[in-house]
């Protein structure tokens, strides 16, 4: 039997007296397009946060292959085949946009040419390719965002966590974003997406896990989430009735 | 498609750069004074290219680079004095030295960040300082150490100033060459990863310690090598003279400063401006009034932060110049 792809099993975060990710688990399987939504605070980036390292659990496990990677620091799981972006975009801002996906291709290609090229690959398929040689610190917001992108993708992910990379984005441009994130997983990459566009998350998921306060609310199809009267409440509160 | 400089690309303004400081040497071959504040410029240009890989591609400020410096100039002075060996032997030795000691300090060190690893690293050359005083075996003490003028290719001294400012040169393009390949190797580009986001660093798969680590004792080496040279140039150190912060570990990030932090050839810039002009102002005006080359030293620095905010390089770069020309300058 093969073991689950990613598995969080109980996993929680506590800061001092707040909990910020309360006991949840669930499975991701392999090129599956999860996405994870709940109202601002629902403990969604902790969540990434711990899966990829930069943050422990307070409790329970992350397994990745069968593997408890729970004591594994952020470069350690890089390294197995996890790639994310930021909430906040967080580009290396005196390098220039190739040398930014550099950064992400040198995990697998110690040689500049070799590196450099397979950067200019990934800058090719979020449409950056024509800015490979400006300094990074001068692309707007949403070039920013893209370049997250490919310098996670220029690690040769498993699994890619994005954390609203859609934010900010003018519609032509998240249309964009939903294209390159189908295309891969239709290649068979794994996508954990945080977003709060739900007309995206409707359009593109094959699963969505609700979180409300650092728990587990729903999981399930888009459609069926969405319509289940506990996450409506979260979202917009309870109706007068 | 892809333009990225590689270390071959660096070779011709390298060589360029070469011709250029060799034609001064040659210049003023028979004016020793010059050729004195040559060899120092040279020398201060190398250890602030050094300086310049932790400092400027890694952006870790240390100011403990002048116990590296010193455990170079004190292990030469020993193996010259007690074995009597030749200071050639010595360099490798001193590189190894210093890069071994830059592992054992980065390990607290590197727990701190920004100017609190300034200030841990600071600390840590002001007890050098202290036990240099202190173990008078090794270091001869507040007396110091003094070594004989046998002049020789195999003692590294010479009767005539001109051997000094070659072998400050060729220390000179050695720092240059290591800081050069590693600008442009998977190793510096981490190191600007690590400077510019530890975080996204991380999430890339960059061992950020390690990364951090290895720029240290690299940069190092070289400043052993360095304090090495120097002791063979003066043959006459104590503990002041290689540990005082503000002449030594104070003044390679200072000169890299001035140049342009983080570029490759910011801190040979620094250091032309600066050596000779502190030369050449001790020279005029320390005799006038005792102090005032400072004043007016100072005075230039200031002028230097507030308008070369980015270095001599950094100005360079924003002249209205064709990118063709600035761009060999430029870290990309």
């Amino acid at each position: 039997m093969s073991a689950t792809f990613l598995s969080l099993q109980g996993v929680s975060k506590r800061f001092l007296g707040l909990l910020a990710v309360d006991e949840v688990s669930f499975d991701v399987a392999a090129g599956e397009l999860l996405s994870v939504i709940g109202p601002n605070g629902a403990g969604k980036t902790t969540l990434f946060n711990l899966l990829t390292g930069q943050l422990s659990p307070s409790a329970g496990r992350v397994v990745f292959n069968g593997v408890d990677i729970n004591g594994q620091p952020p470069q350690a799981r890089a390294r197995i085949g996890f790639g994310r972006t930021f909430q906040m975009s967080q580009t290396l801002t005196s390098l220039s946009v190739l040398e930014n996906a550099m950064i992400g291709s040198f995990l697998h290609h110690r040689h500049i040419s070799a590196a450099a090229d397979h950067a200019y690959a990934s800058l090719e398929l979020v449409g950056l390719q024509h800015r490979a040689n400006i300094t990074a610190g001068e692309l707007t917001l949403s070039e920013r965002r893209r370049l997250e992108v490919a310098r996670a993708l220029a690690l040769d992910p498993k699994v890619v966590l994005l954390d609203e990379v859609m934010a900010g984005l003018n519609q032509t441009e998240v249309q964009g974003m939903v294209d390159l994130v189908r295309t891969l997983n239709g290649g068979g990459l794994t996508f954990l997406v945080i977003e709060h566009n739900l007309k995206v998350v409707r359009q593109f998921s094959h699963r969505v896990v609700v979180l409300d306060r650092g728990a587990k609310l729903a999981e399930g199809s888009a459609e069926e989430v969405l319509a289940n009267p506990a996450v409506i409440e979260a979202y917009i509160g309870k109706s007068k009735q | 498609m892809p333009r990225i400089r590689t270390f071959r690309q660096e070779l011709p303004p390298l060589a360029l750069t070469a011709v250029l400081l060799a034609a001064l040497v040659g210049l003023y071959s028979g004016d020793n004074f010059t050729l004195n504040i040559l060899a120092t410029t040279f020398l201060f240009a190398g250890l602030a290219t050094a300086w310049n890989i932790l400092g400027g591609f890694g952006g870790q400020f240390s100011l403990c680079h002048g116990v590296f410096f010193a455990e170079g100039a004190y292990l030469t002075a020993n193996m010259v004095l007690g074995a009597g060996l030749s200071p050639w032997w010595s360099l490798a030795p001193a590189a190894g030295l210093a890069a071994a000691t830059a592992v054992l300090i980065s390990w607290p060190a590197f727990r701190l960040r920004g100017p609190f690893f300034a200030i841990a690293t600071m600390t840590f050359s002001e007890v050098v300082l202290v036990l240099a005083n202190y173990f008078e075996s090794i270091t001869g003490g507040p007396q110091g150490m003094r070594v004989p003028f046998r002049p020789g290719w195999q003692n590294m001294i010479f009767t005539g100033r001109i051997a000094y400012a070659w072998l400050m040169l060729g220390f000179l393009l050695l720092a240059l060459i290591v800081s050069l390949v590693l600008l442009r190797s998977r190793l510096g580009y981490y190191l600007q990863a690590v400077r510019d986001n530890e975080a996204a660093a991380e999430a890339s798969g960059i061992d950020v310690l390690r990364t951090k680590l290895m720029a240290f004792a690299i940069s190092a080496a070289v400043t052993g090598v360095g304090g090495s040279l120097f002791v063979m140039y003066v043959r006459i150190v104590d503990p002041p003279t290689l540990l005082t912060l503000s002449d030594v570990g104070v003044r390679f990030a200072l000169i890299a400063l001035i140049g342009g932090v983080g570029t490759g050839y910011g801190p040979l810039f620094g250091a032309l401006l600066v050596v000779p002009l502190e030369a050449w102002l001790r020279a005029e005006l320390g005799a006038y009034a005792p102090g005032s080359n400072l004043v007016v030293l100072g005075a230039v620095l200031v002028l230097a932060a507030l308008f070369f905010k980015r270095g001599l390089v950094g100005a360079f770069q924003s002249l209205p110049l064709p990118a063709r020309w600035t761009g060999r300058l430029a870290r990309t």
